[in-house]
């Protein structure tokens, strides 16, 4: 084989992967069409200044190195800040929790985090934590804080998540939310739950990306049994939040994904 | 001297009685003494005015016709005086028929340095030198031991200190009944007065003077300390959840270590469960230290708290004392209520996970309609959200109110939460918020009165700025913000906690209010924790709702906020009590037997009930029980007593019930220990109040060893016994011619002087 022979097999693979892969995520379809933002920039809430006795802290991580499309996507920005703040606004009107209207950006490099003891972080199936962050994530949950990750699919991202995060456990073992816990009963009754699709899946003919067929709520809990971890893995919850104003965004996903964060939330402050 | 001018020694002016001889009328010798007073004057006028010499200064021309006829007067009125024969009525006893009891005080204290050697040897020295066969020679003498009781002996050589119990009141209230047939004519005491284990109780006193047989005592030891340390008291709750962190106080007293280094110490069944080094204060001042013990599970936990023996101490016995604490087997609950989710919340709960002792049940608003239940017992309960029952309110120890606006709560809600603190006797904690105190218009409600500051009638009170918070003197010694033993290594902790997420301006604290913190902010220092108590219960005021930052912002191996929340949680309920609250007058008794039991009983209102049946089943310490009727106090409604009779050392347990008909409604238990041969070691010195008292009371005296060979002459002189009274003419005593001679020279002399004769 000459070498301009390899190089065009190459540059075949290459695309029938990127399609396969496109094809998994459930893209290519007129997703990025449809949902697209039509107001312009984000204007920061007249109440953006306020203090507030929630925050929404959104975990700012270093990607995992990897090639090729799975190396280009993903990240902590996912869905943000509209995710984030429509969230938010779904939060004070449906609870009576004093909430900050915008998210707020942490990392573990700082001592910042701990003053926010709920962090969401999306696409954990990316991250790559250092060991000096892998003990501050211990030590944030050791002093009360809560982890909420959300919008990771398959089986591969699962094994990049969890290679972090065995990093900070490496007592623990994730376990599965069983249906009576009180996560899913403190303020709403969540023993029903299906998969949330991201907007990846338009026009929602299925909701699953990759090998991500089956939603899983797991957990890592602590010494008293508490949840300090809610891993929402198979599921896109921030893009339910994002875009549960669209018209294409089937209502039925978006109140459930407003449902399951605000008792992510509540747990939280709880238990 | 005396007796040579006044024919008589002093005892037999102090003891007899004043009479005159003659059978004439006092009357008469007044209207005699009247008539030589008119007629002297008549006579010192007339001379005046008969006067040759000119009239001088108005004050001479008086003052000595006064002076001279003063004089005259005088000598007339003494031999008037004389002429009724004045005499002592003295009561003595009759030589060889009368028996003299000697008491020599044999308990351990004895066995002290008296001087120069121990207070025994001394007692027995004085007696076997003069002074008991000085008394022989007049009278038989019995001698007797003192100490639980009053033993007789043969041989004063033979007593040895060995008594565990010095009972000075029993013991001559022992002789003096045997008085009833033995003519006792006095007793002669030797004592060092050192702790008697009863006190000198009045039935004892009353039988001595009923038999009215002086005791003379002979005082031994020093009359103050000398090189020794000696725990006074030492003060504990007498009852205490499991696993809580008490404090115990120690009032300690020395001589002759000022400013030493000692090391306090308190030992629970072998085991040192806290310890500390302490400076003693300078001469003459009281120390008052306290260590922290964390108790353990439920039961009696008998505490000893002592000083390390220094060298050179008078006696190391009384180092120690002891404490007993009824370690409590309840479980209180607490109930929190919070008006909207907050971190606060979460952070409580988490503290208070960690203290299997105290239950929190939560309540929290989470939506409009909506709230969650946390620790709850069974589905009933808090379905319907905040108590609106006094049942079901009271049902709790405990309640802390946090962010919800005073608007929701029903009227009848408002006067229960009153009534918690004021009838139920438990703690209520109120926390600041966005909704909380004069921002939820608490100010305008009945349970402003409860609260330890008087609310402002602002608004916006309410602010996130993160602020330090900072103990006061007070906070620095309270065993509710005791984050280290030492108050200054506590106040430095404070100091370094990080700052809380939010304070709340609450208002002035009210007079009974006690301010542990305050938090530092621009405008100043404002209170942050106050408490007070109202009616049966306590109240606190916590005006922040972001003490979780010292959790989050804290290694989480530090365990402030947990300790903090803690004690916050057991301080709520640790003195709330049943319907049935029964006490001791003391729980540990030192060689005495006595104990009053105390109860105070309620309705399920918590009203006073006054138609309970309510008695004590006492086991004994041998494990026989005994069944104690407790009678309603007349004056006082819902209070019982009975009187109790610990006979012998050891531990007790009394299971106290409360019934209407055969259906008991309350119980409670009441623990308190029994321990003998302790007291003695106690005030080492002599006691010599105690003996001049003893002495005074019954007509005796008191004596030092020195003072004591007049002793023998003034036992003479007892009405006890086999006694006579006899009369002692005082008209020919010299002093009496003395006076006579002396006034008719001093007037002849101021006659020549005057130019008057």
């Amino acid at each position: 084989m000459t070498a301009r022979t390899f190089t065009a097999a190459a540059v075949l693979v290459s695309i029938a992967a990127a399609s396969a892969f496109a094809f998994q995520r459930g893209g290519g379809r007129g997703s990025a069409r449809v949902f697209r933002d039509s107001e312009g920039p984000i204007v920061l809430p007249s109440d953006a200044n306020d203090k507030n006795e929630f925050n929404f802290a959104r975990l700012r991580y270093t990607n995992v190195r990897a090639s090729g499309m799975w190396g280009a996507r993903g990240g902590w920005a996912v869905d943000y800040p509209k995710a984030d703040r429509q969230f938010l606004m779904g939060v004070r009107r449906l609870t009576r929790l004093n909430t900050h209207s915008i998210e707020t950006v942490v990392d573990l490099n700082s001592d910042e985090i701990f003053n926010y003891p709920w962090v969401y972080v999306v696409e954990p199936g990316h991250w790559s934590l250092s060991d000096k962050e892998a003990a501050k994530l211990r030590e944030y949950i050791d002093r009360g804080g809560f982890l909420m990750t959300d919008d990771f699919h398959g089986t591969y991202s699962w094994g990049n998540f969890m290679a972090s995060l065995s990093r900070a456990f490496p007592d623990k073992t994730v376990v599965d939310i069983p249906d009576d816990d009180p996560i899913f009963q403190v303020v709403y009754d969540l023993k029903q739950r299906f998969q949330v699709p991201g907007i990846v899946n338009y026009p929602f003919q299925q909701s699953h990306e990759y090998d991500g067929f089956e939603p899983r709520w797991r957990a890592v809990r602590d010494s008293k049994g508490r949840i300090v971890v809610a891993i929402c893995h198979n599921m896109d919850l921030g893009d339910a939040w994002e875009w549960a104003d669209h018209p294409e965004y089937p209502e039925k996903y978006a109140s459930l994904a407003y449902r399951i964060g605000i008792n992510y939330i509540l747990y939280a402050m709880t238990h | 001297m005396f007796e040579l001018l006044f024919k008589y020694p002093a005892i037999m002016f102090h003891k007899g009685e004043f009479v005159f001889g003659r059978s004439w009328p006092v009357w008469l010798l007044i209207t005699l003494c009247a008539a030589a007073a008119a007629y002297v004057a008549f006579v010192a006028v007339r001379a005046r005015d008969r006067a040759a010499t000119p009239p001088r200064a108005s004050a001479s021309r008086w003052l000595r016709p006064l002076v001279l006829g003063a004089l005259s007067w005088s000598t007339l009125a003494v031999l008037l005086l004389m002429l009724w024969q004045p005499a002592l009525s003295v009561s003595s006893l009759k030589p060889r028929q009368n028996v003299v009891a000697v008491v020599v005080d044999a308990s351990r204290s004895m066995s002290l340095p008296g001087q120069g050697t121990t207070r025994i040897a001394q007692a027995r020295s004085l007696l076997d030198s003069n002074l008991l066969a000085a008394i022989q020679a007049r009278y038989p003498v019995r001698i007797y031991t003192a100490g639980a009781s009053a033993t007789r002996i043969e041989a004063a050589s033979a007593i040895e200190p060995n008594e565990p119990v010095t009972r000075l009141g029993d013991s001559l209230a022992q002789i003096a009944a045997e008085s009833a047939t033995l003519p006792i004519g006095a007793i002669v005491l030797l004592s060092d007065g050192s702790d008697n284990a009863h006190g000198f109780d009045r039935a004892a006193l009353s039988a001595l003077k009923q038999a009215r047989i002086p005791v003379h005592t002979i005082g031994f030891g020093p009359e103050s300390l000398t090189t020794d340390v000696e725990m006074l008291t030492a003060v504990a709750p007498t009852r205490a959840l499991p696993g809580a962190r008490i404090p115990i106080t120690a009032r300690i007293r020395h001589a002759g270590f000022d400013n030493r280094q000692a090391k306090l110490t308190a030992v629970s069944e072998g085991r040192v469960l806290a310890s500390r080094q302490i400076t003693l204060p300078p001469a003459g001042q009281l120390a008052a230290e306290s260590l922290t013990i964390a108790v353990g599970k439920a039961g009696a936990m008998n505490v000893e708290i002592k000083v390390e023996p220094l060298g050179g101490e008078l006696s190391p016995a009384n180092n120690a004392q002891s404490v007993l604490v009824q370690i409590e087997d309840r479980l209180p609950r607490i109930l929190y209520f919070e008006g909207e989710p907050r971190w606060e919340l979460k952070f409580i709960r988490r503290a208070a996970e960690a203290d299997r002792d105290v239950e929190l049940v939560s309540l929290l608003r989470t939506t409009q309609n909506k709230f969650y239940r946390q620790g709850i017992a069974s589905p009933a309960e808090l379905v319907n959200g905040f108590p609106a029952t006094s049942e079901e309110i009271f049902s709790y120890d405990g309640l802390i109110i946090g962010s919800v606006e005073a608007g929701a709560f029903a009227p009848v809600q408002l006067s229960l939460i009153r009534a918690f603190a004021d009838r139920r006797g438990g703690g209520v904690l109120f926390l600041g918020g966005r909704t909380s105190l004069s921002d939820g218009a608490w100010q305008a409600t009945e349970v402003a009165d409860i609260l330890p500051v008087t609310l402002s009638s602002r608004n916006n009170t309410f602010s996130r700025t993160p602020v330090k918070a900072e103990l006061t003197q007070q906070g620095a010694l309270h065993d509710l913000t005791r984050l280290d033993d030492s108050p200054q290594a506590n106040a430095t902790r404070w100091r370094a906690l990080p700052p809380i997420a939010d304070f709340q301006e609450s208002g002035a604290p009210k007079p009974a209010a006690l301010v542990l913190a305050e938090t530092v902010t621009p405008g100043g220092r404002r209170p942050l924790l106050a408490i007070q108590p109202f009616g049966r219960g306590r109240v606190a005021l916590l005006a922040t709702g972001g003490t979780w930052k010292w959790q989050m912002l804290l290694d989480a191996r530090d365990q402030s906020h947990e300790t903090f929340w803690k004690q916050m949680l057991r301080w709520l309920v640790s003195e709330s009590r049943s319907r049935l609250s029964a006490r001791v007058s003391e729980s540990v008794l030192n060689d005495t037997a006595k104990l009053r039991i105390d109860a105070e009983v309620f309705d399920s209102n918590y009203l006073p009930n006054s138609e309970a049946a309510v008695e004590a089943r006492i086991t004994m310490p041998g494990g026989e029980t005994s069944l104690a009727a407790l009678q309603p106090d007349p004056v006082r409604p819902g209070h019982y007593s009975a009187e109790f009779k610990a006979l012998s050392a050891g531990a007790y347990v009394a299971q106290l019930t409360a019934r209407h008909g055969d259906s008991e409604f309350a119980r409670d238990e009441l623990m308190f220990r029994r321990q003998d041969g302790v007291a003695e070691a106690f005030h080492p010195e002599q006691d010599r109040p105690l003996l001049e008292d003893l002495a005074a009371q019954t007509g005796g005296r008191y004596w030092t060893p020195e003072s004591s060979r007049d002793l023998p002459k003034e036992i003479e002189f007892s009405e006890a016994g086999l006694s006579v009274r006899e009369l002692h003419d005082l008209w020919d005593m010299p002093a009496a011619f003395l006076l006579l001679i002396g006034l008719k020279a001093a007037e002849w002399l101021l006659r020549r002087r005057w130019g008057a004769v």
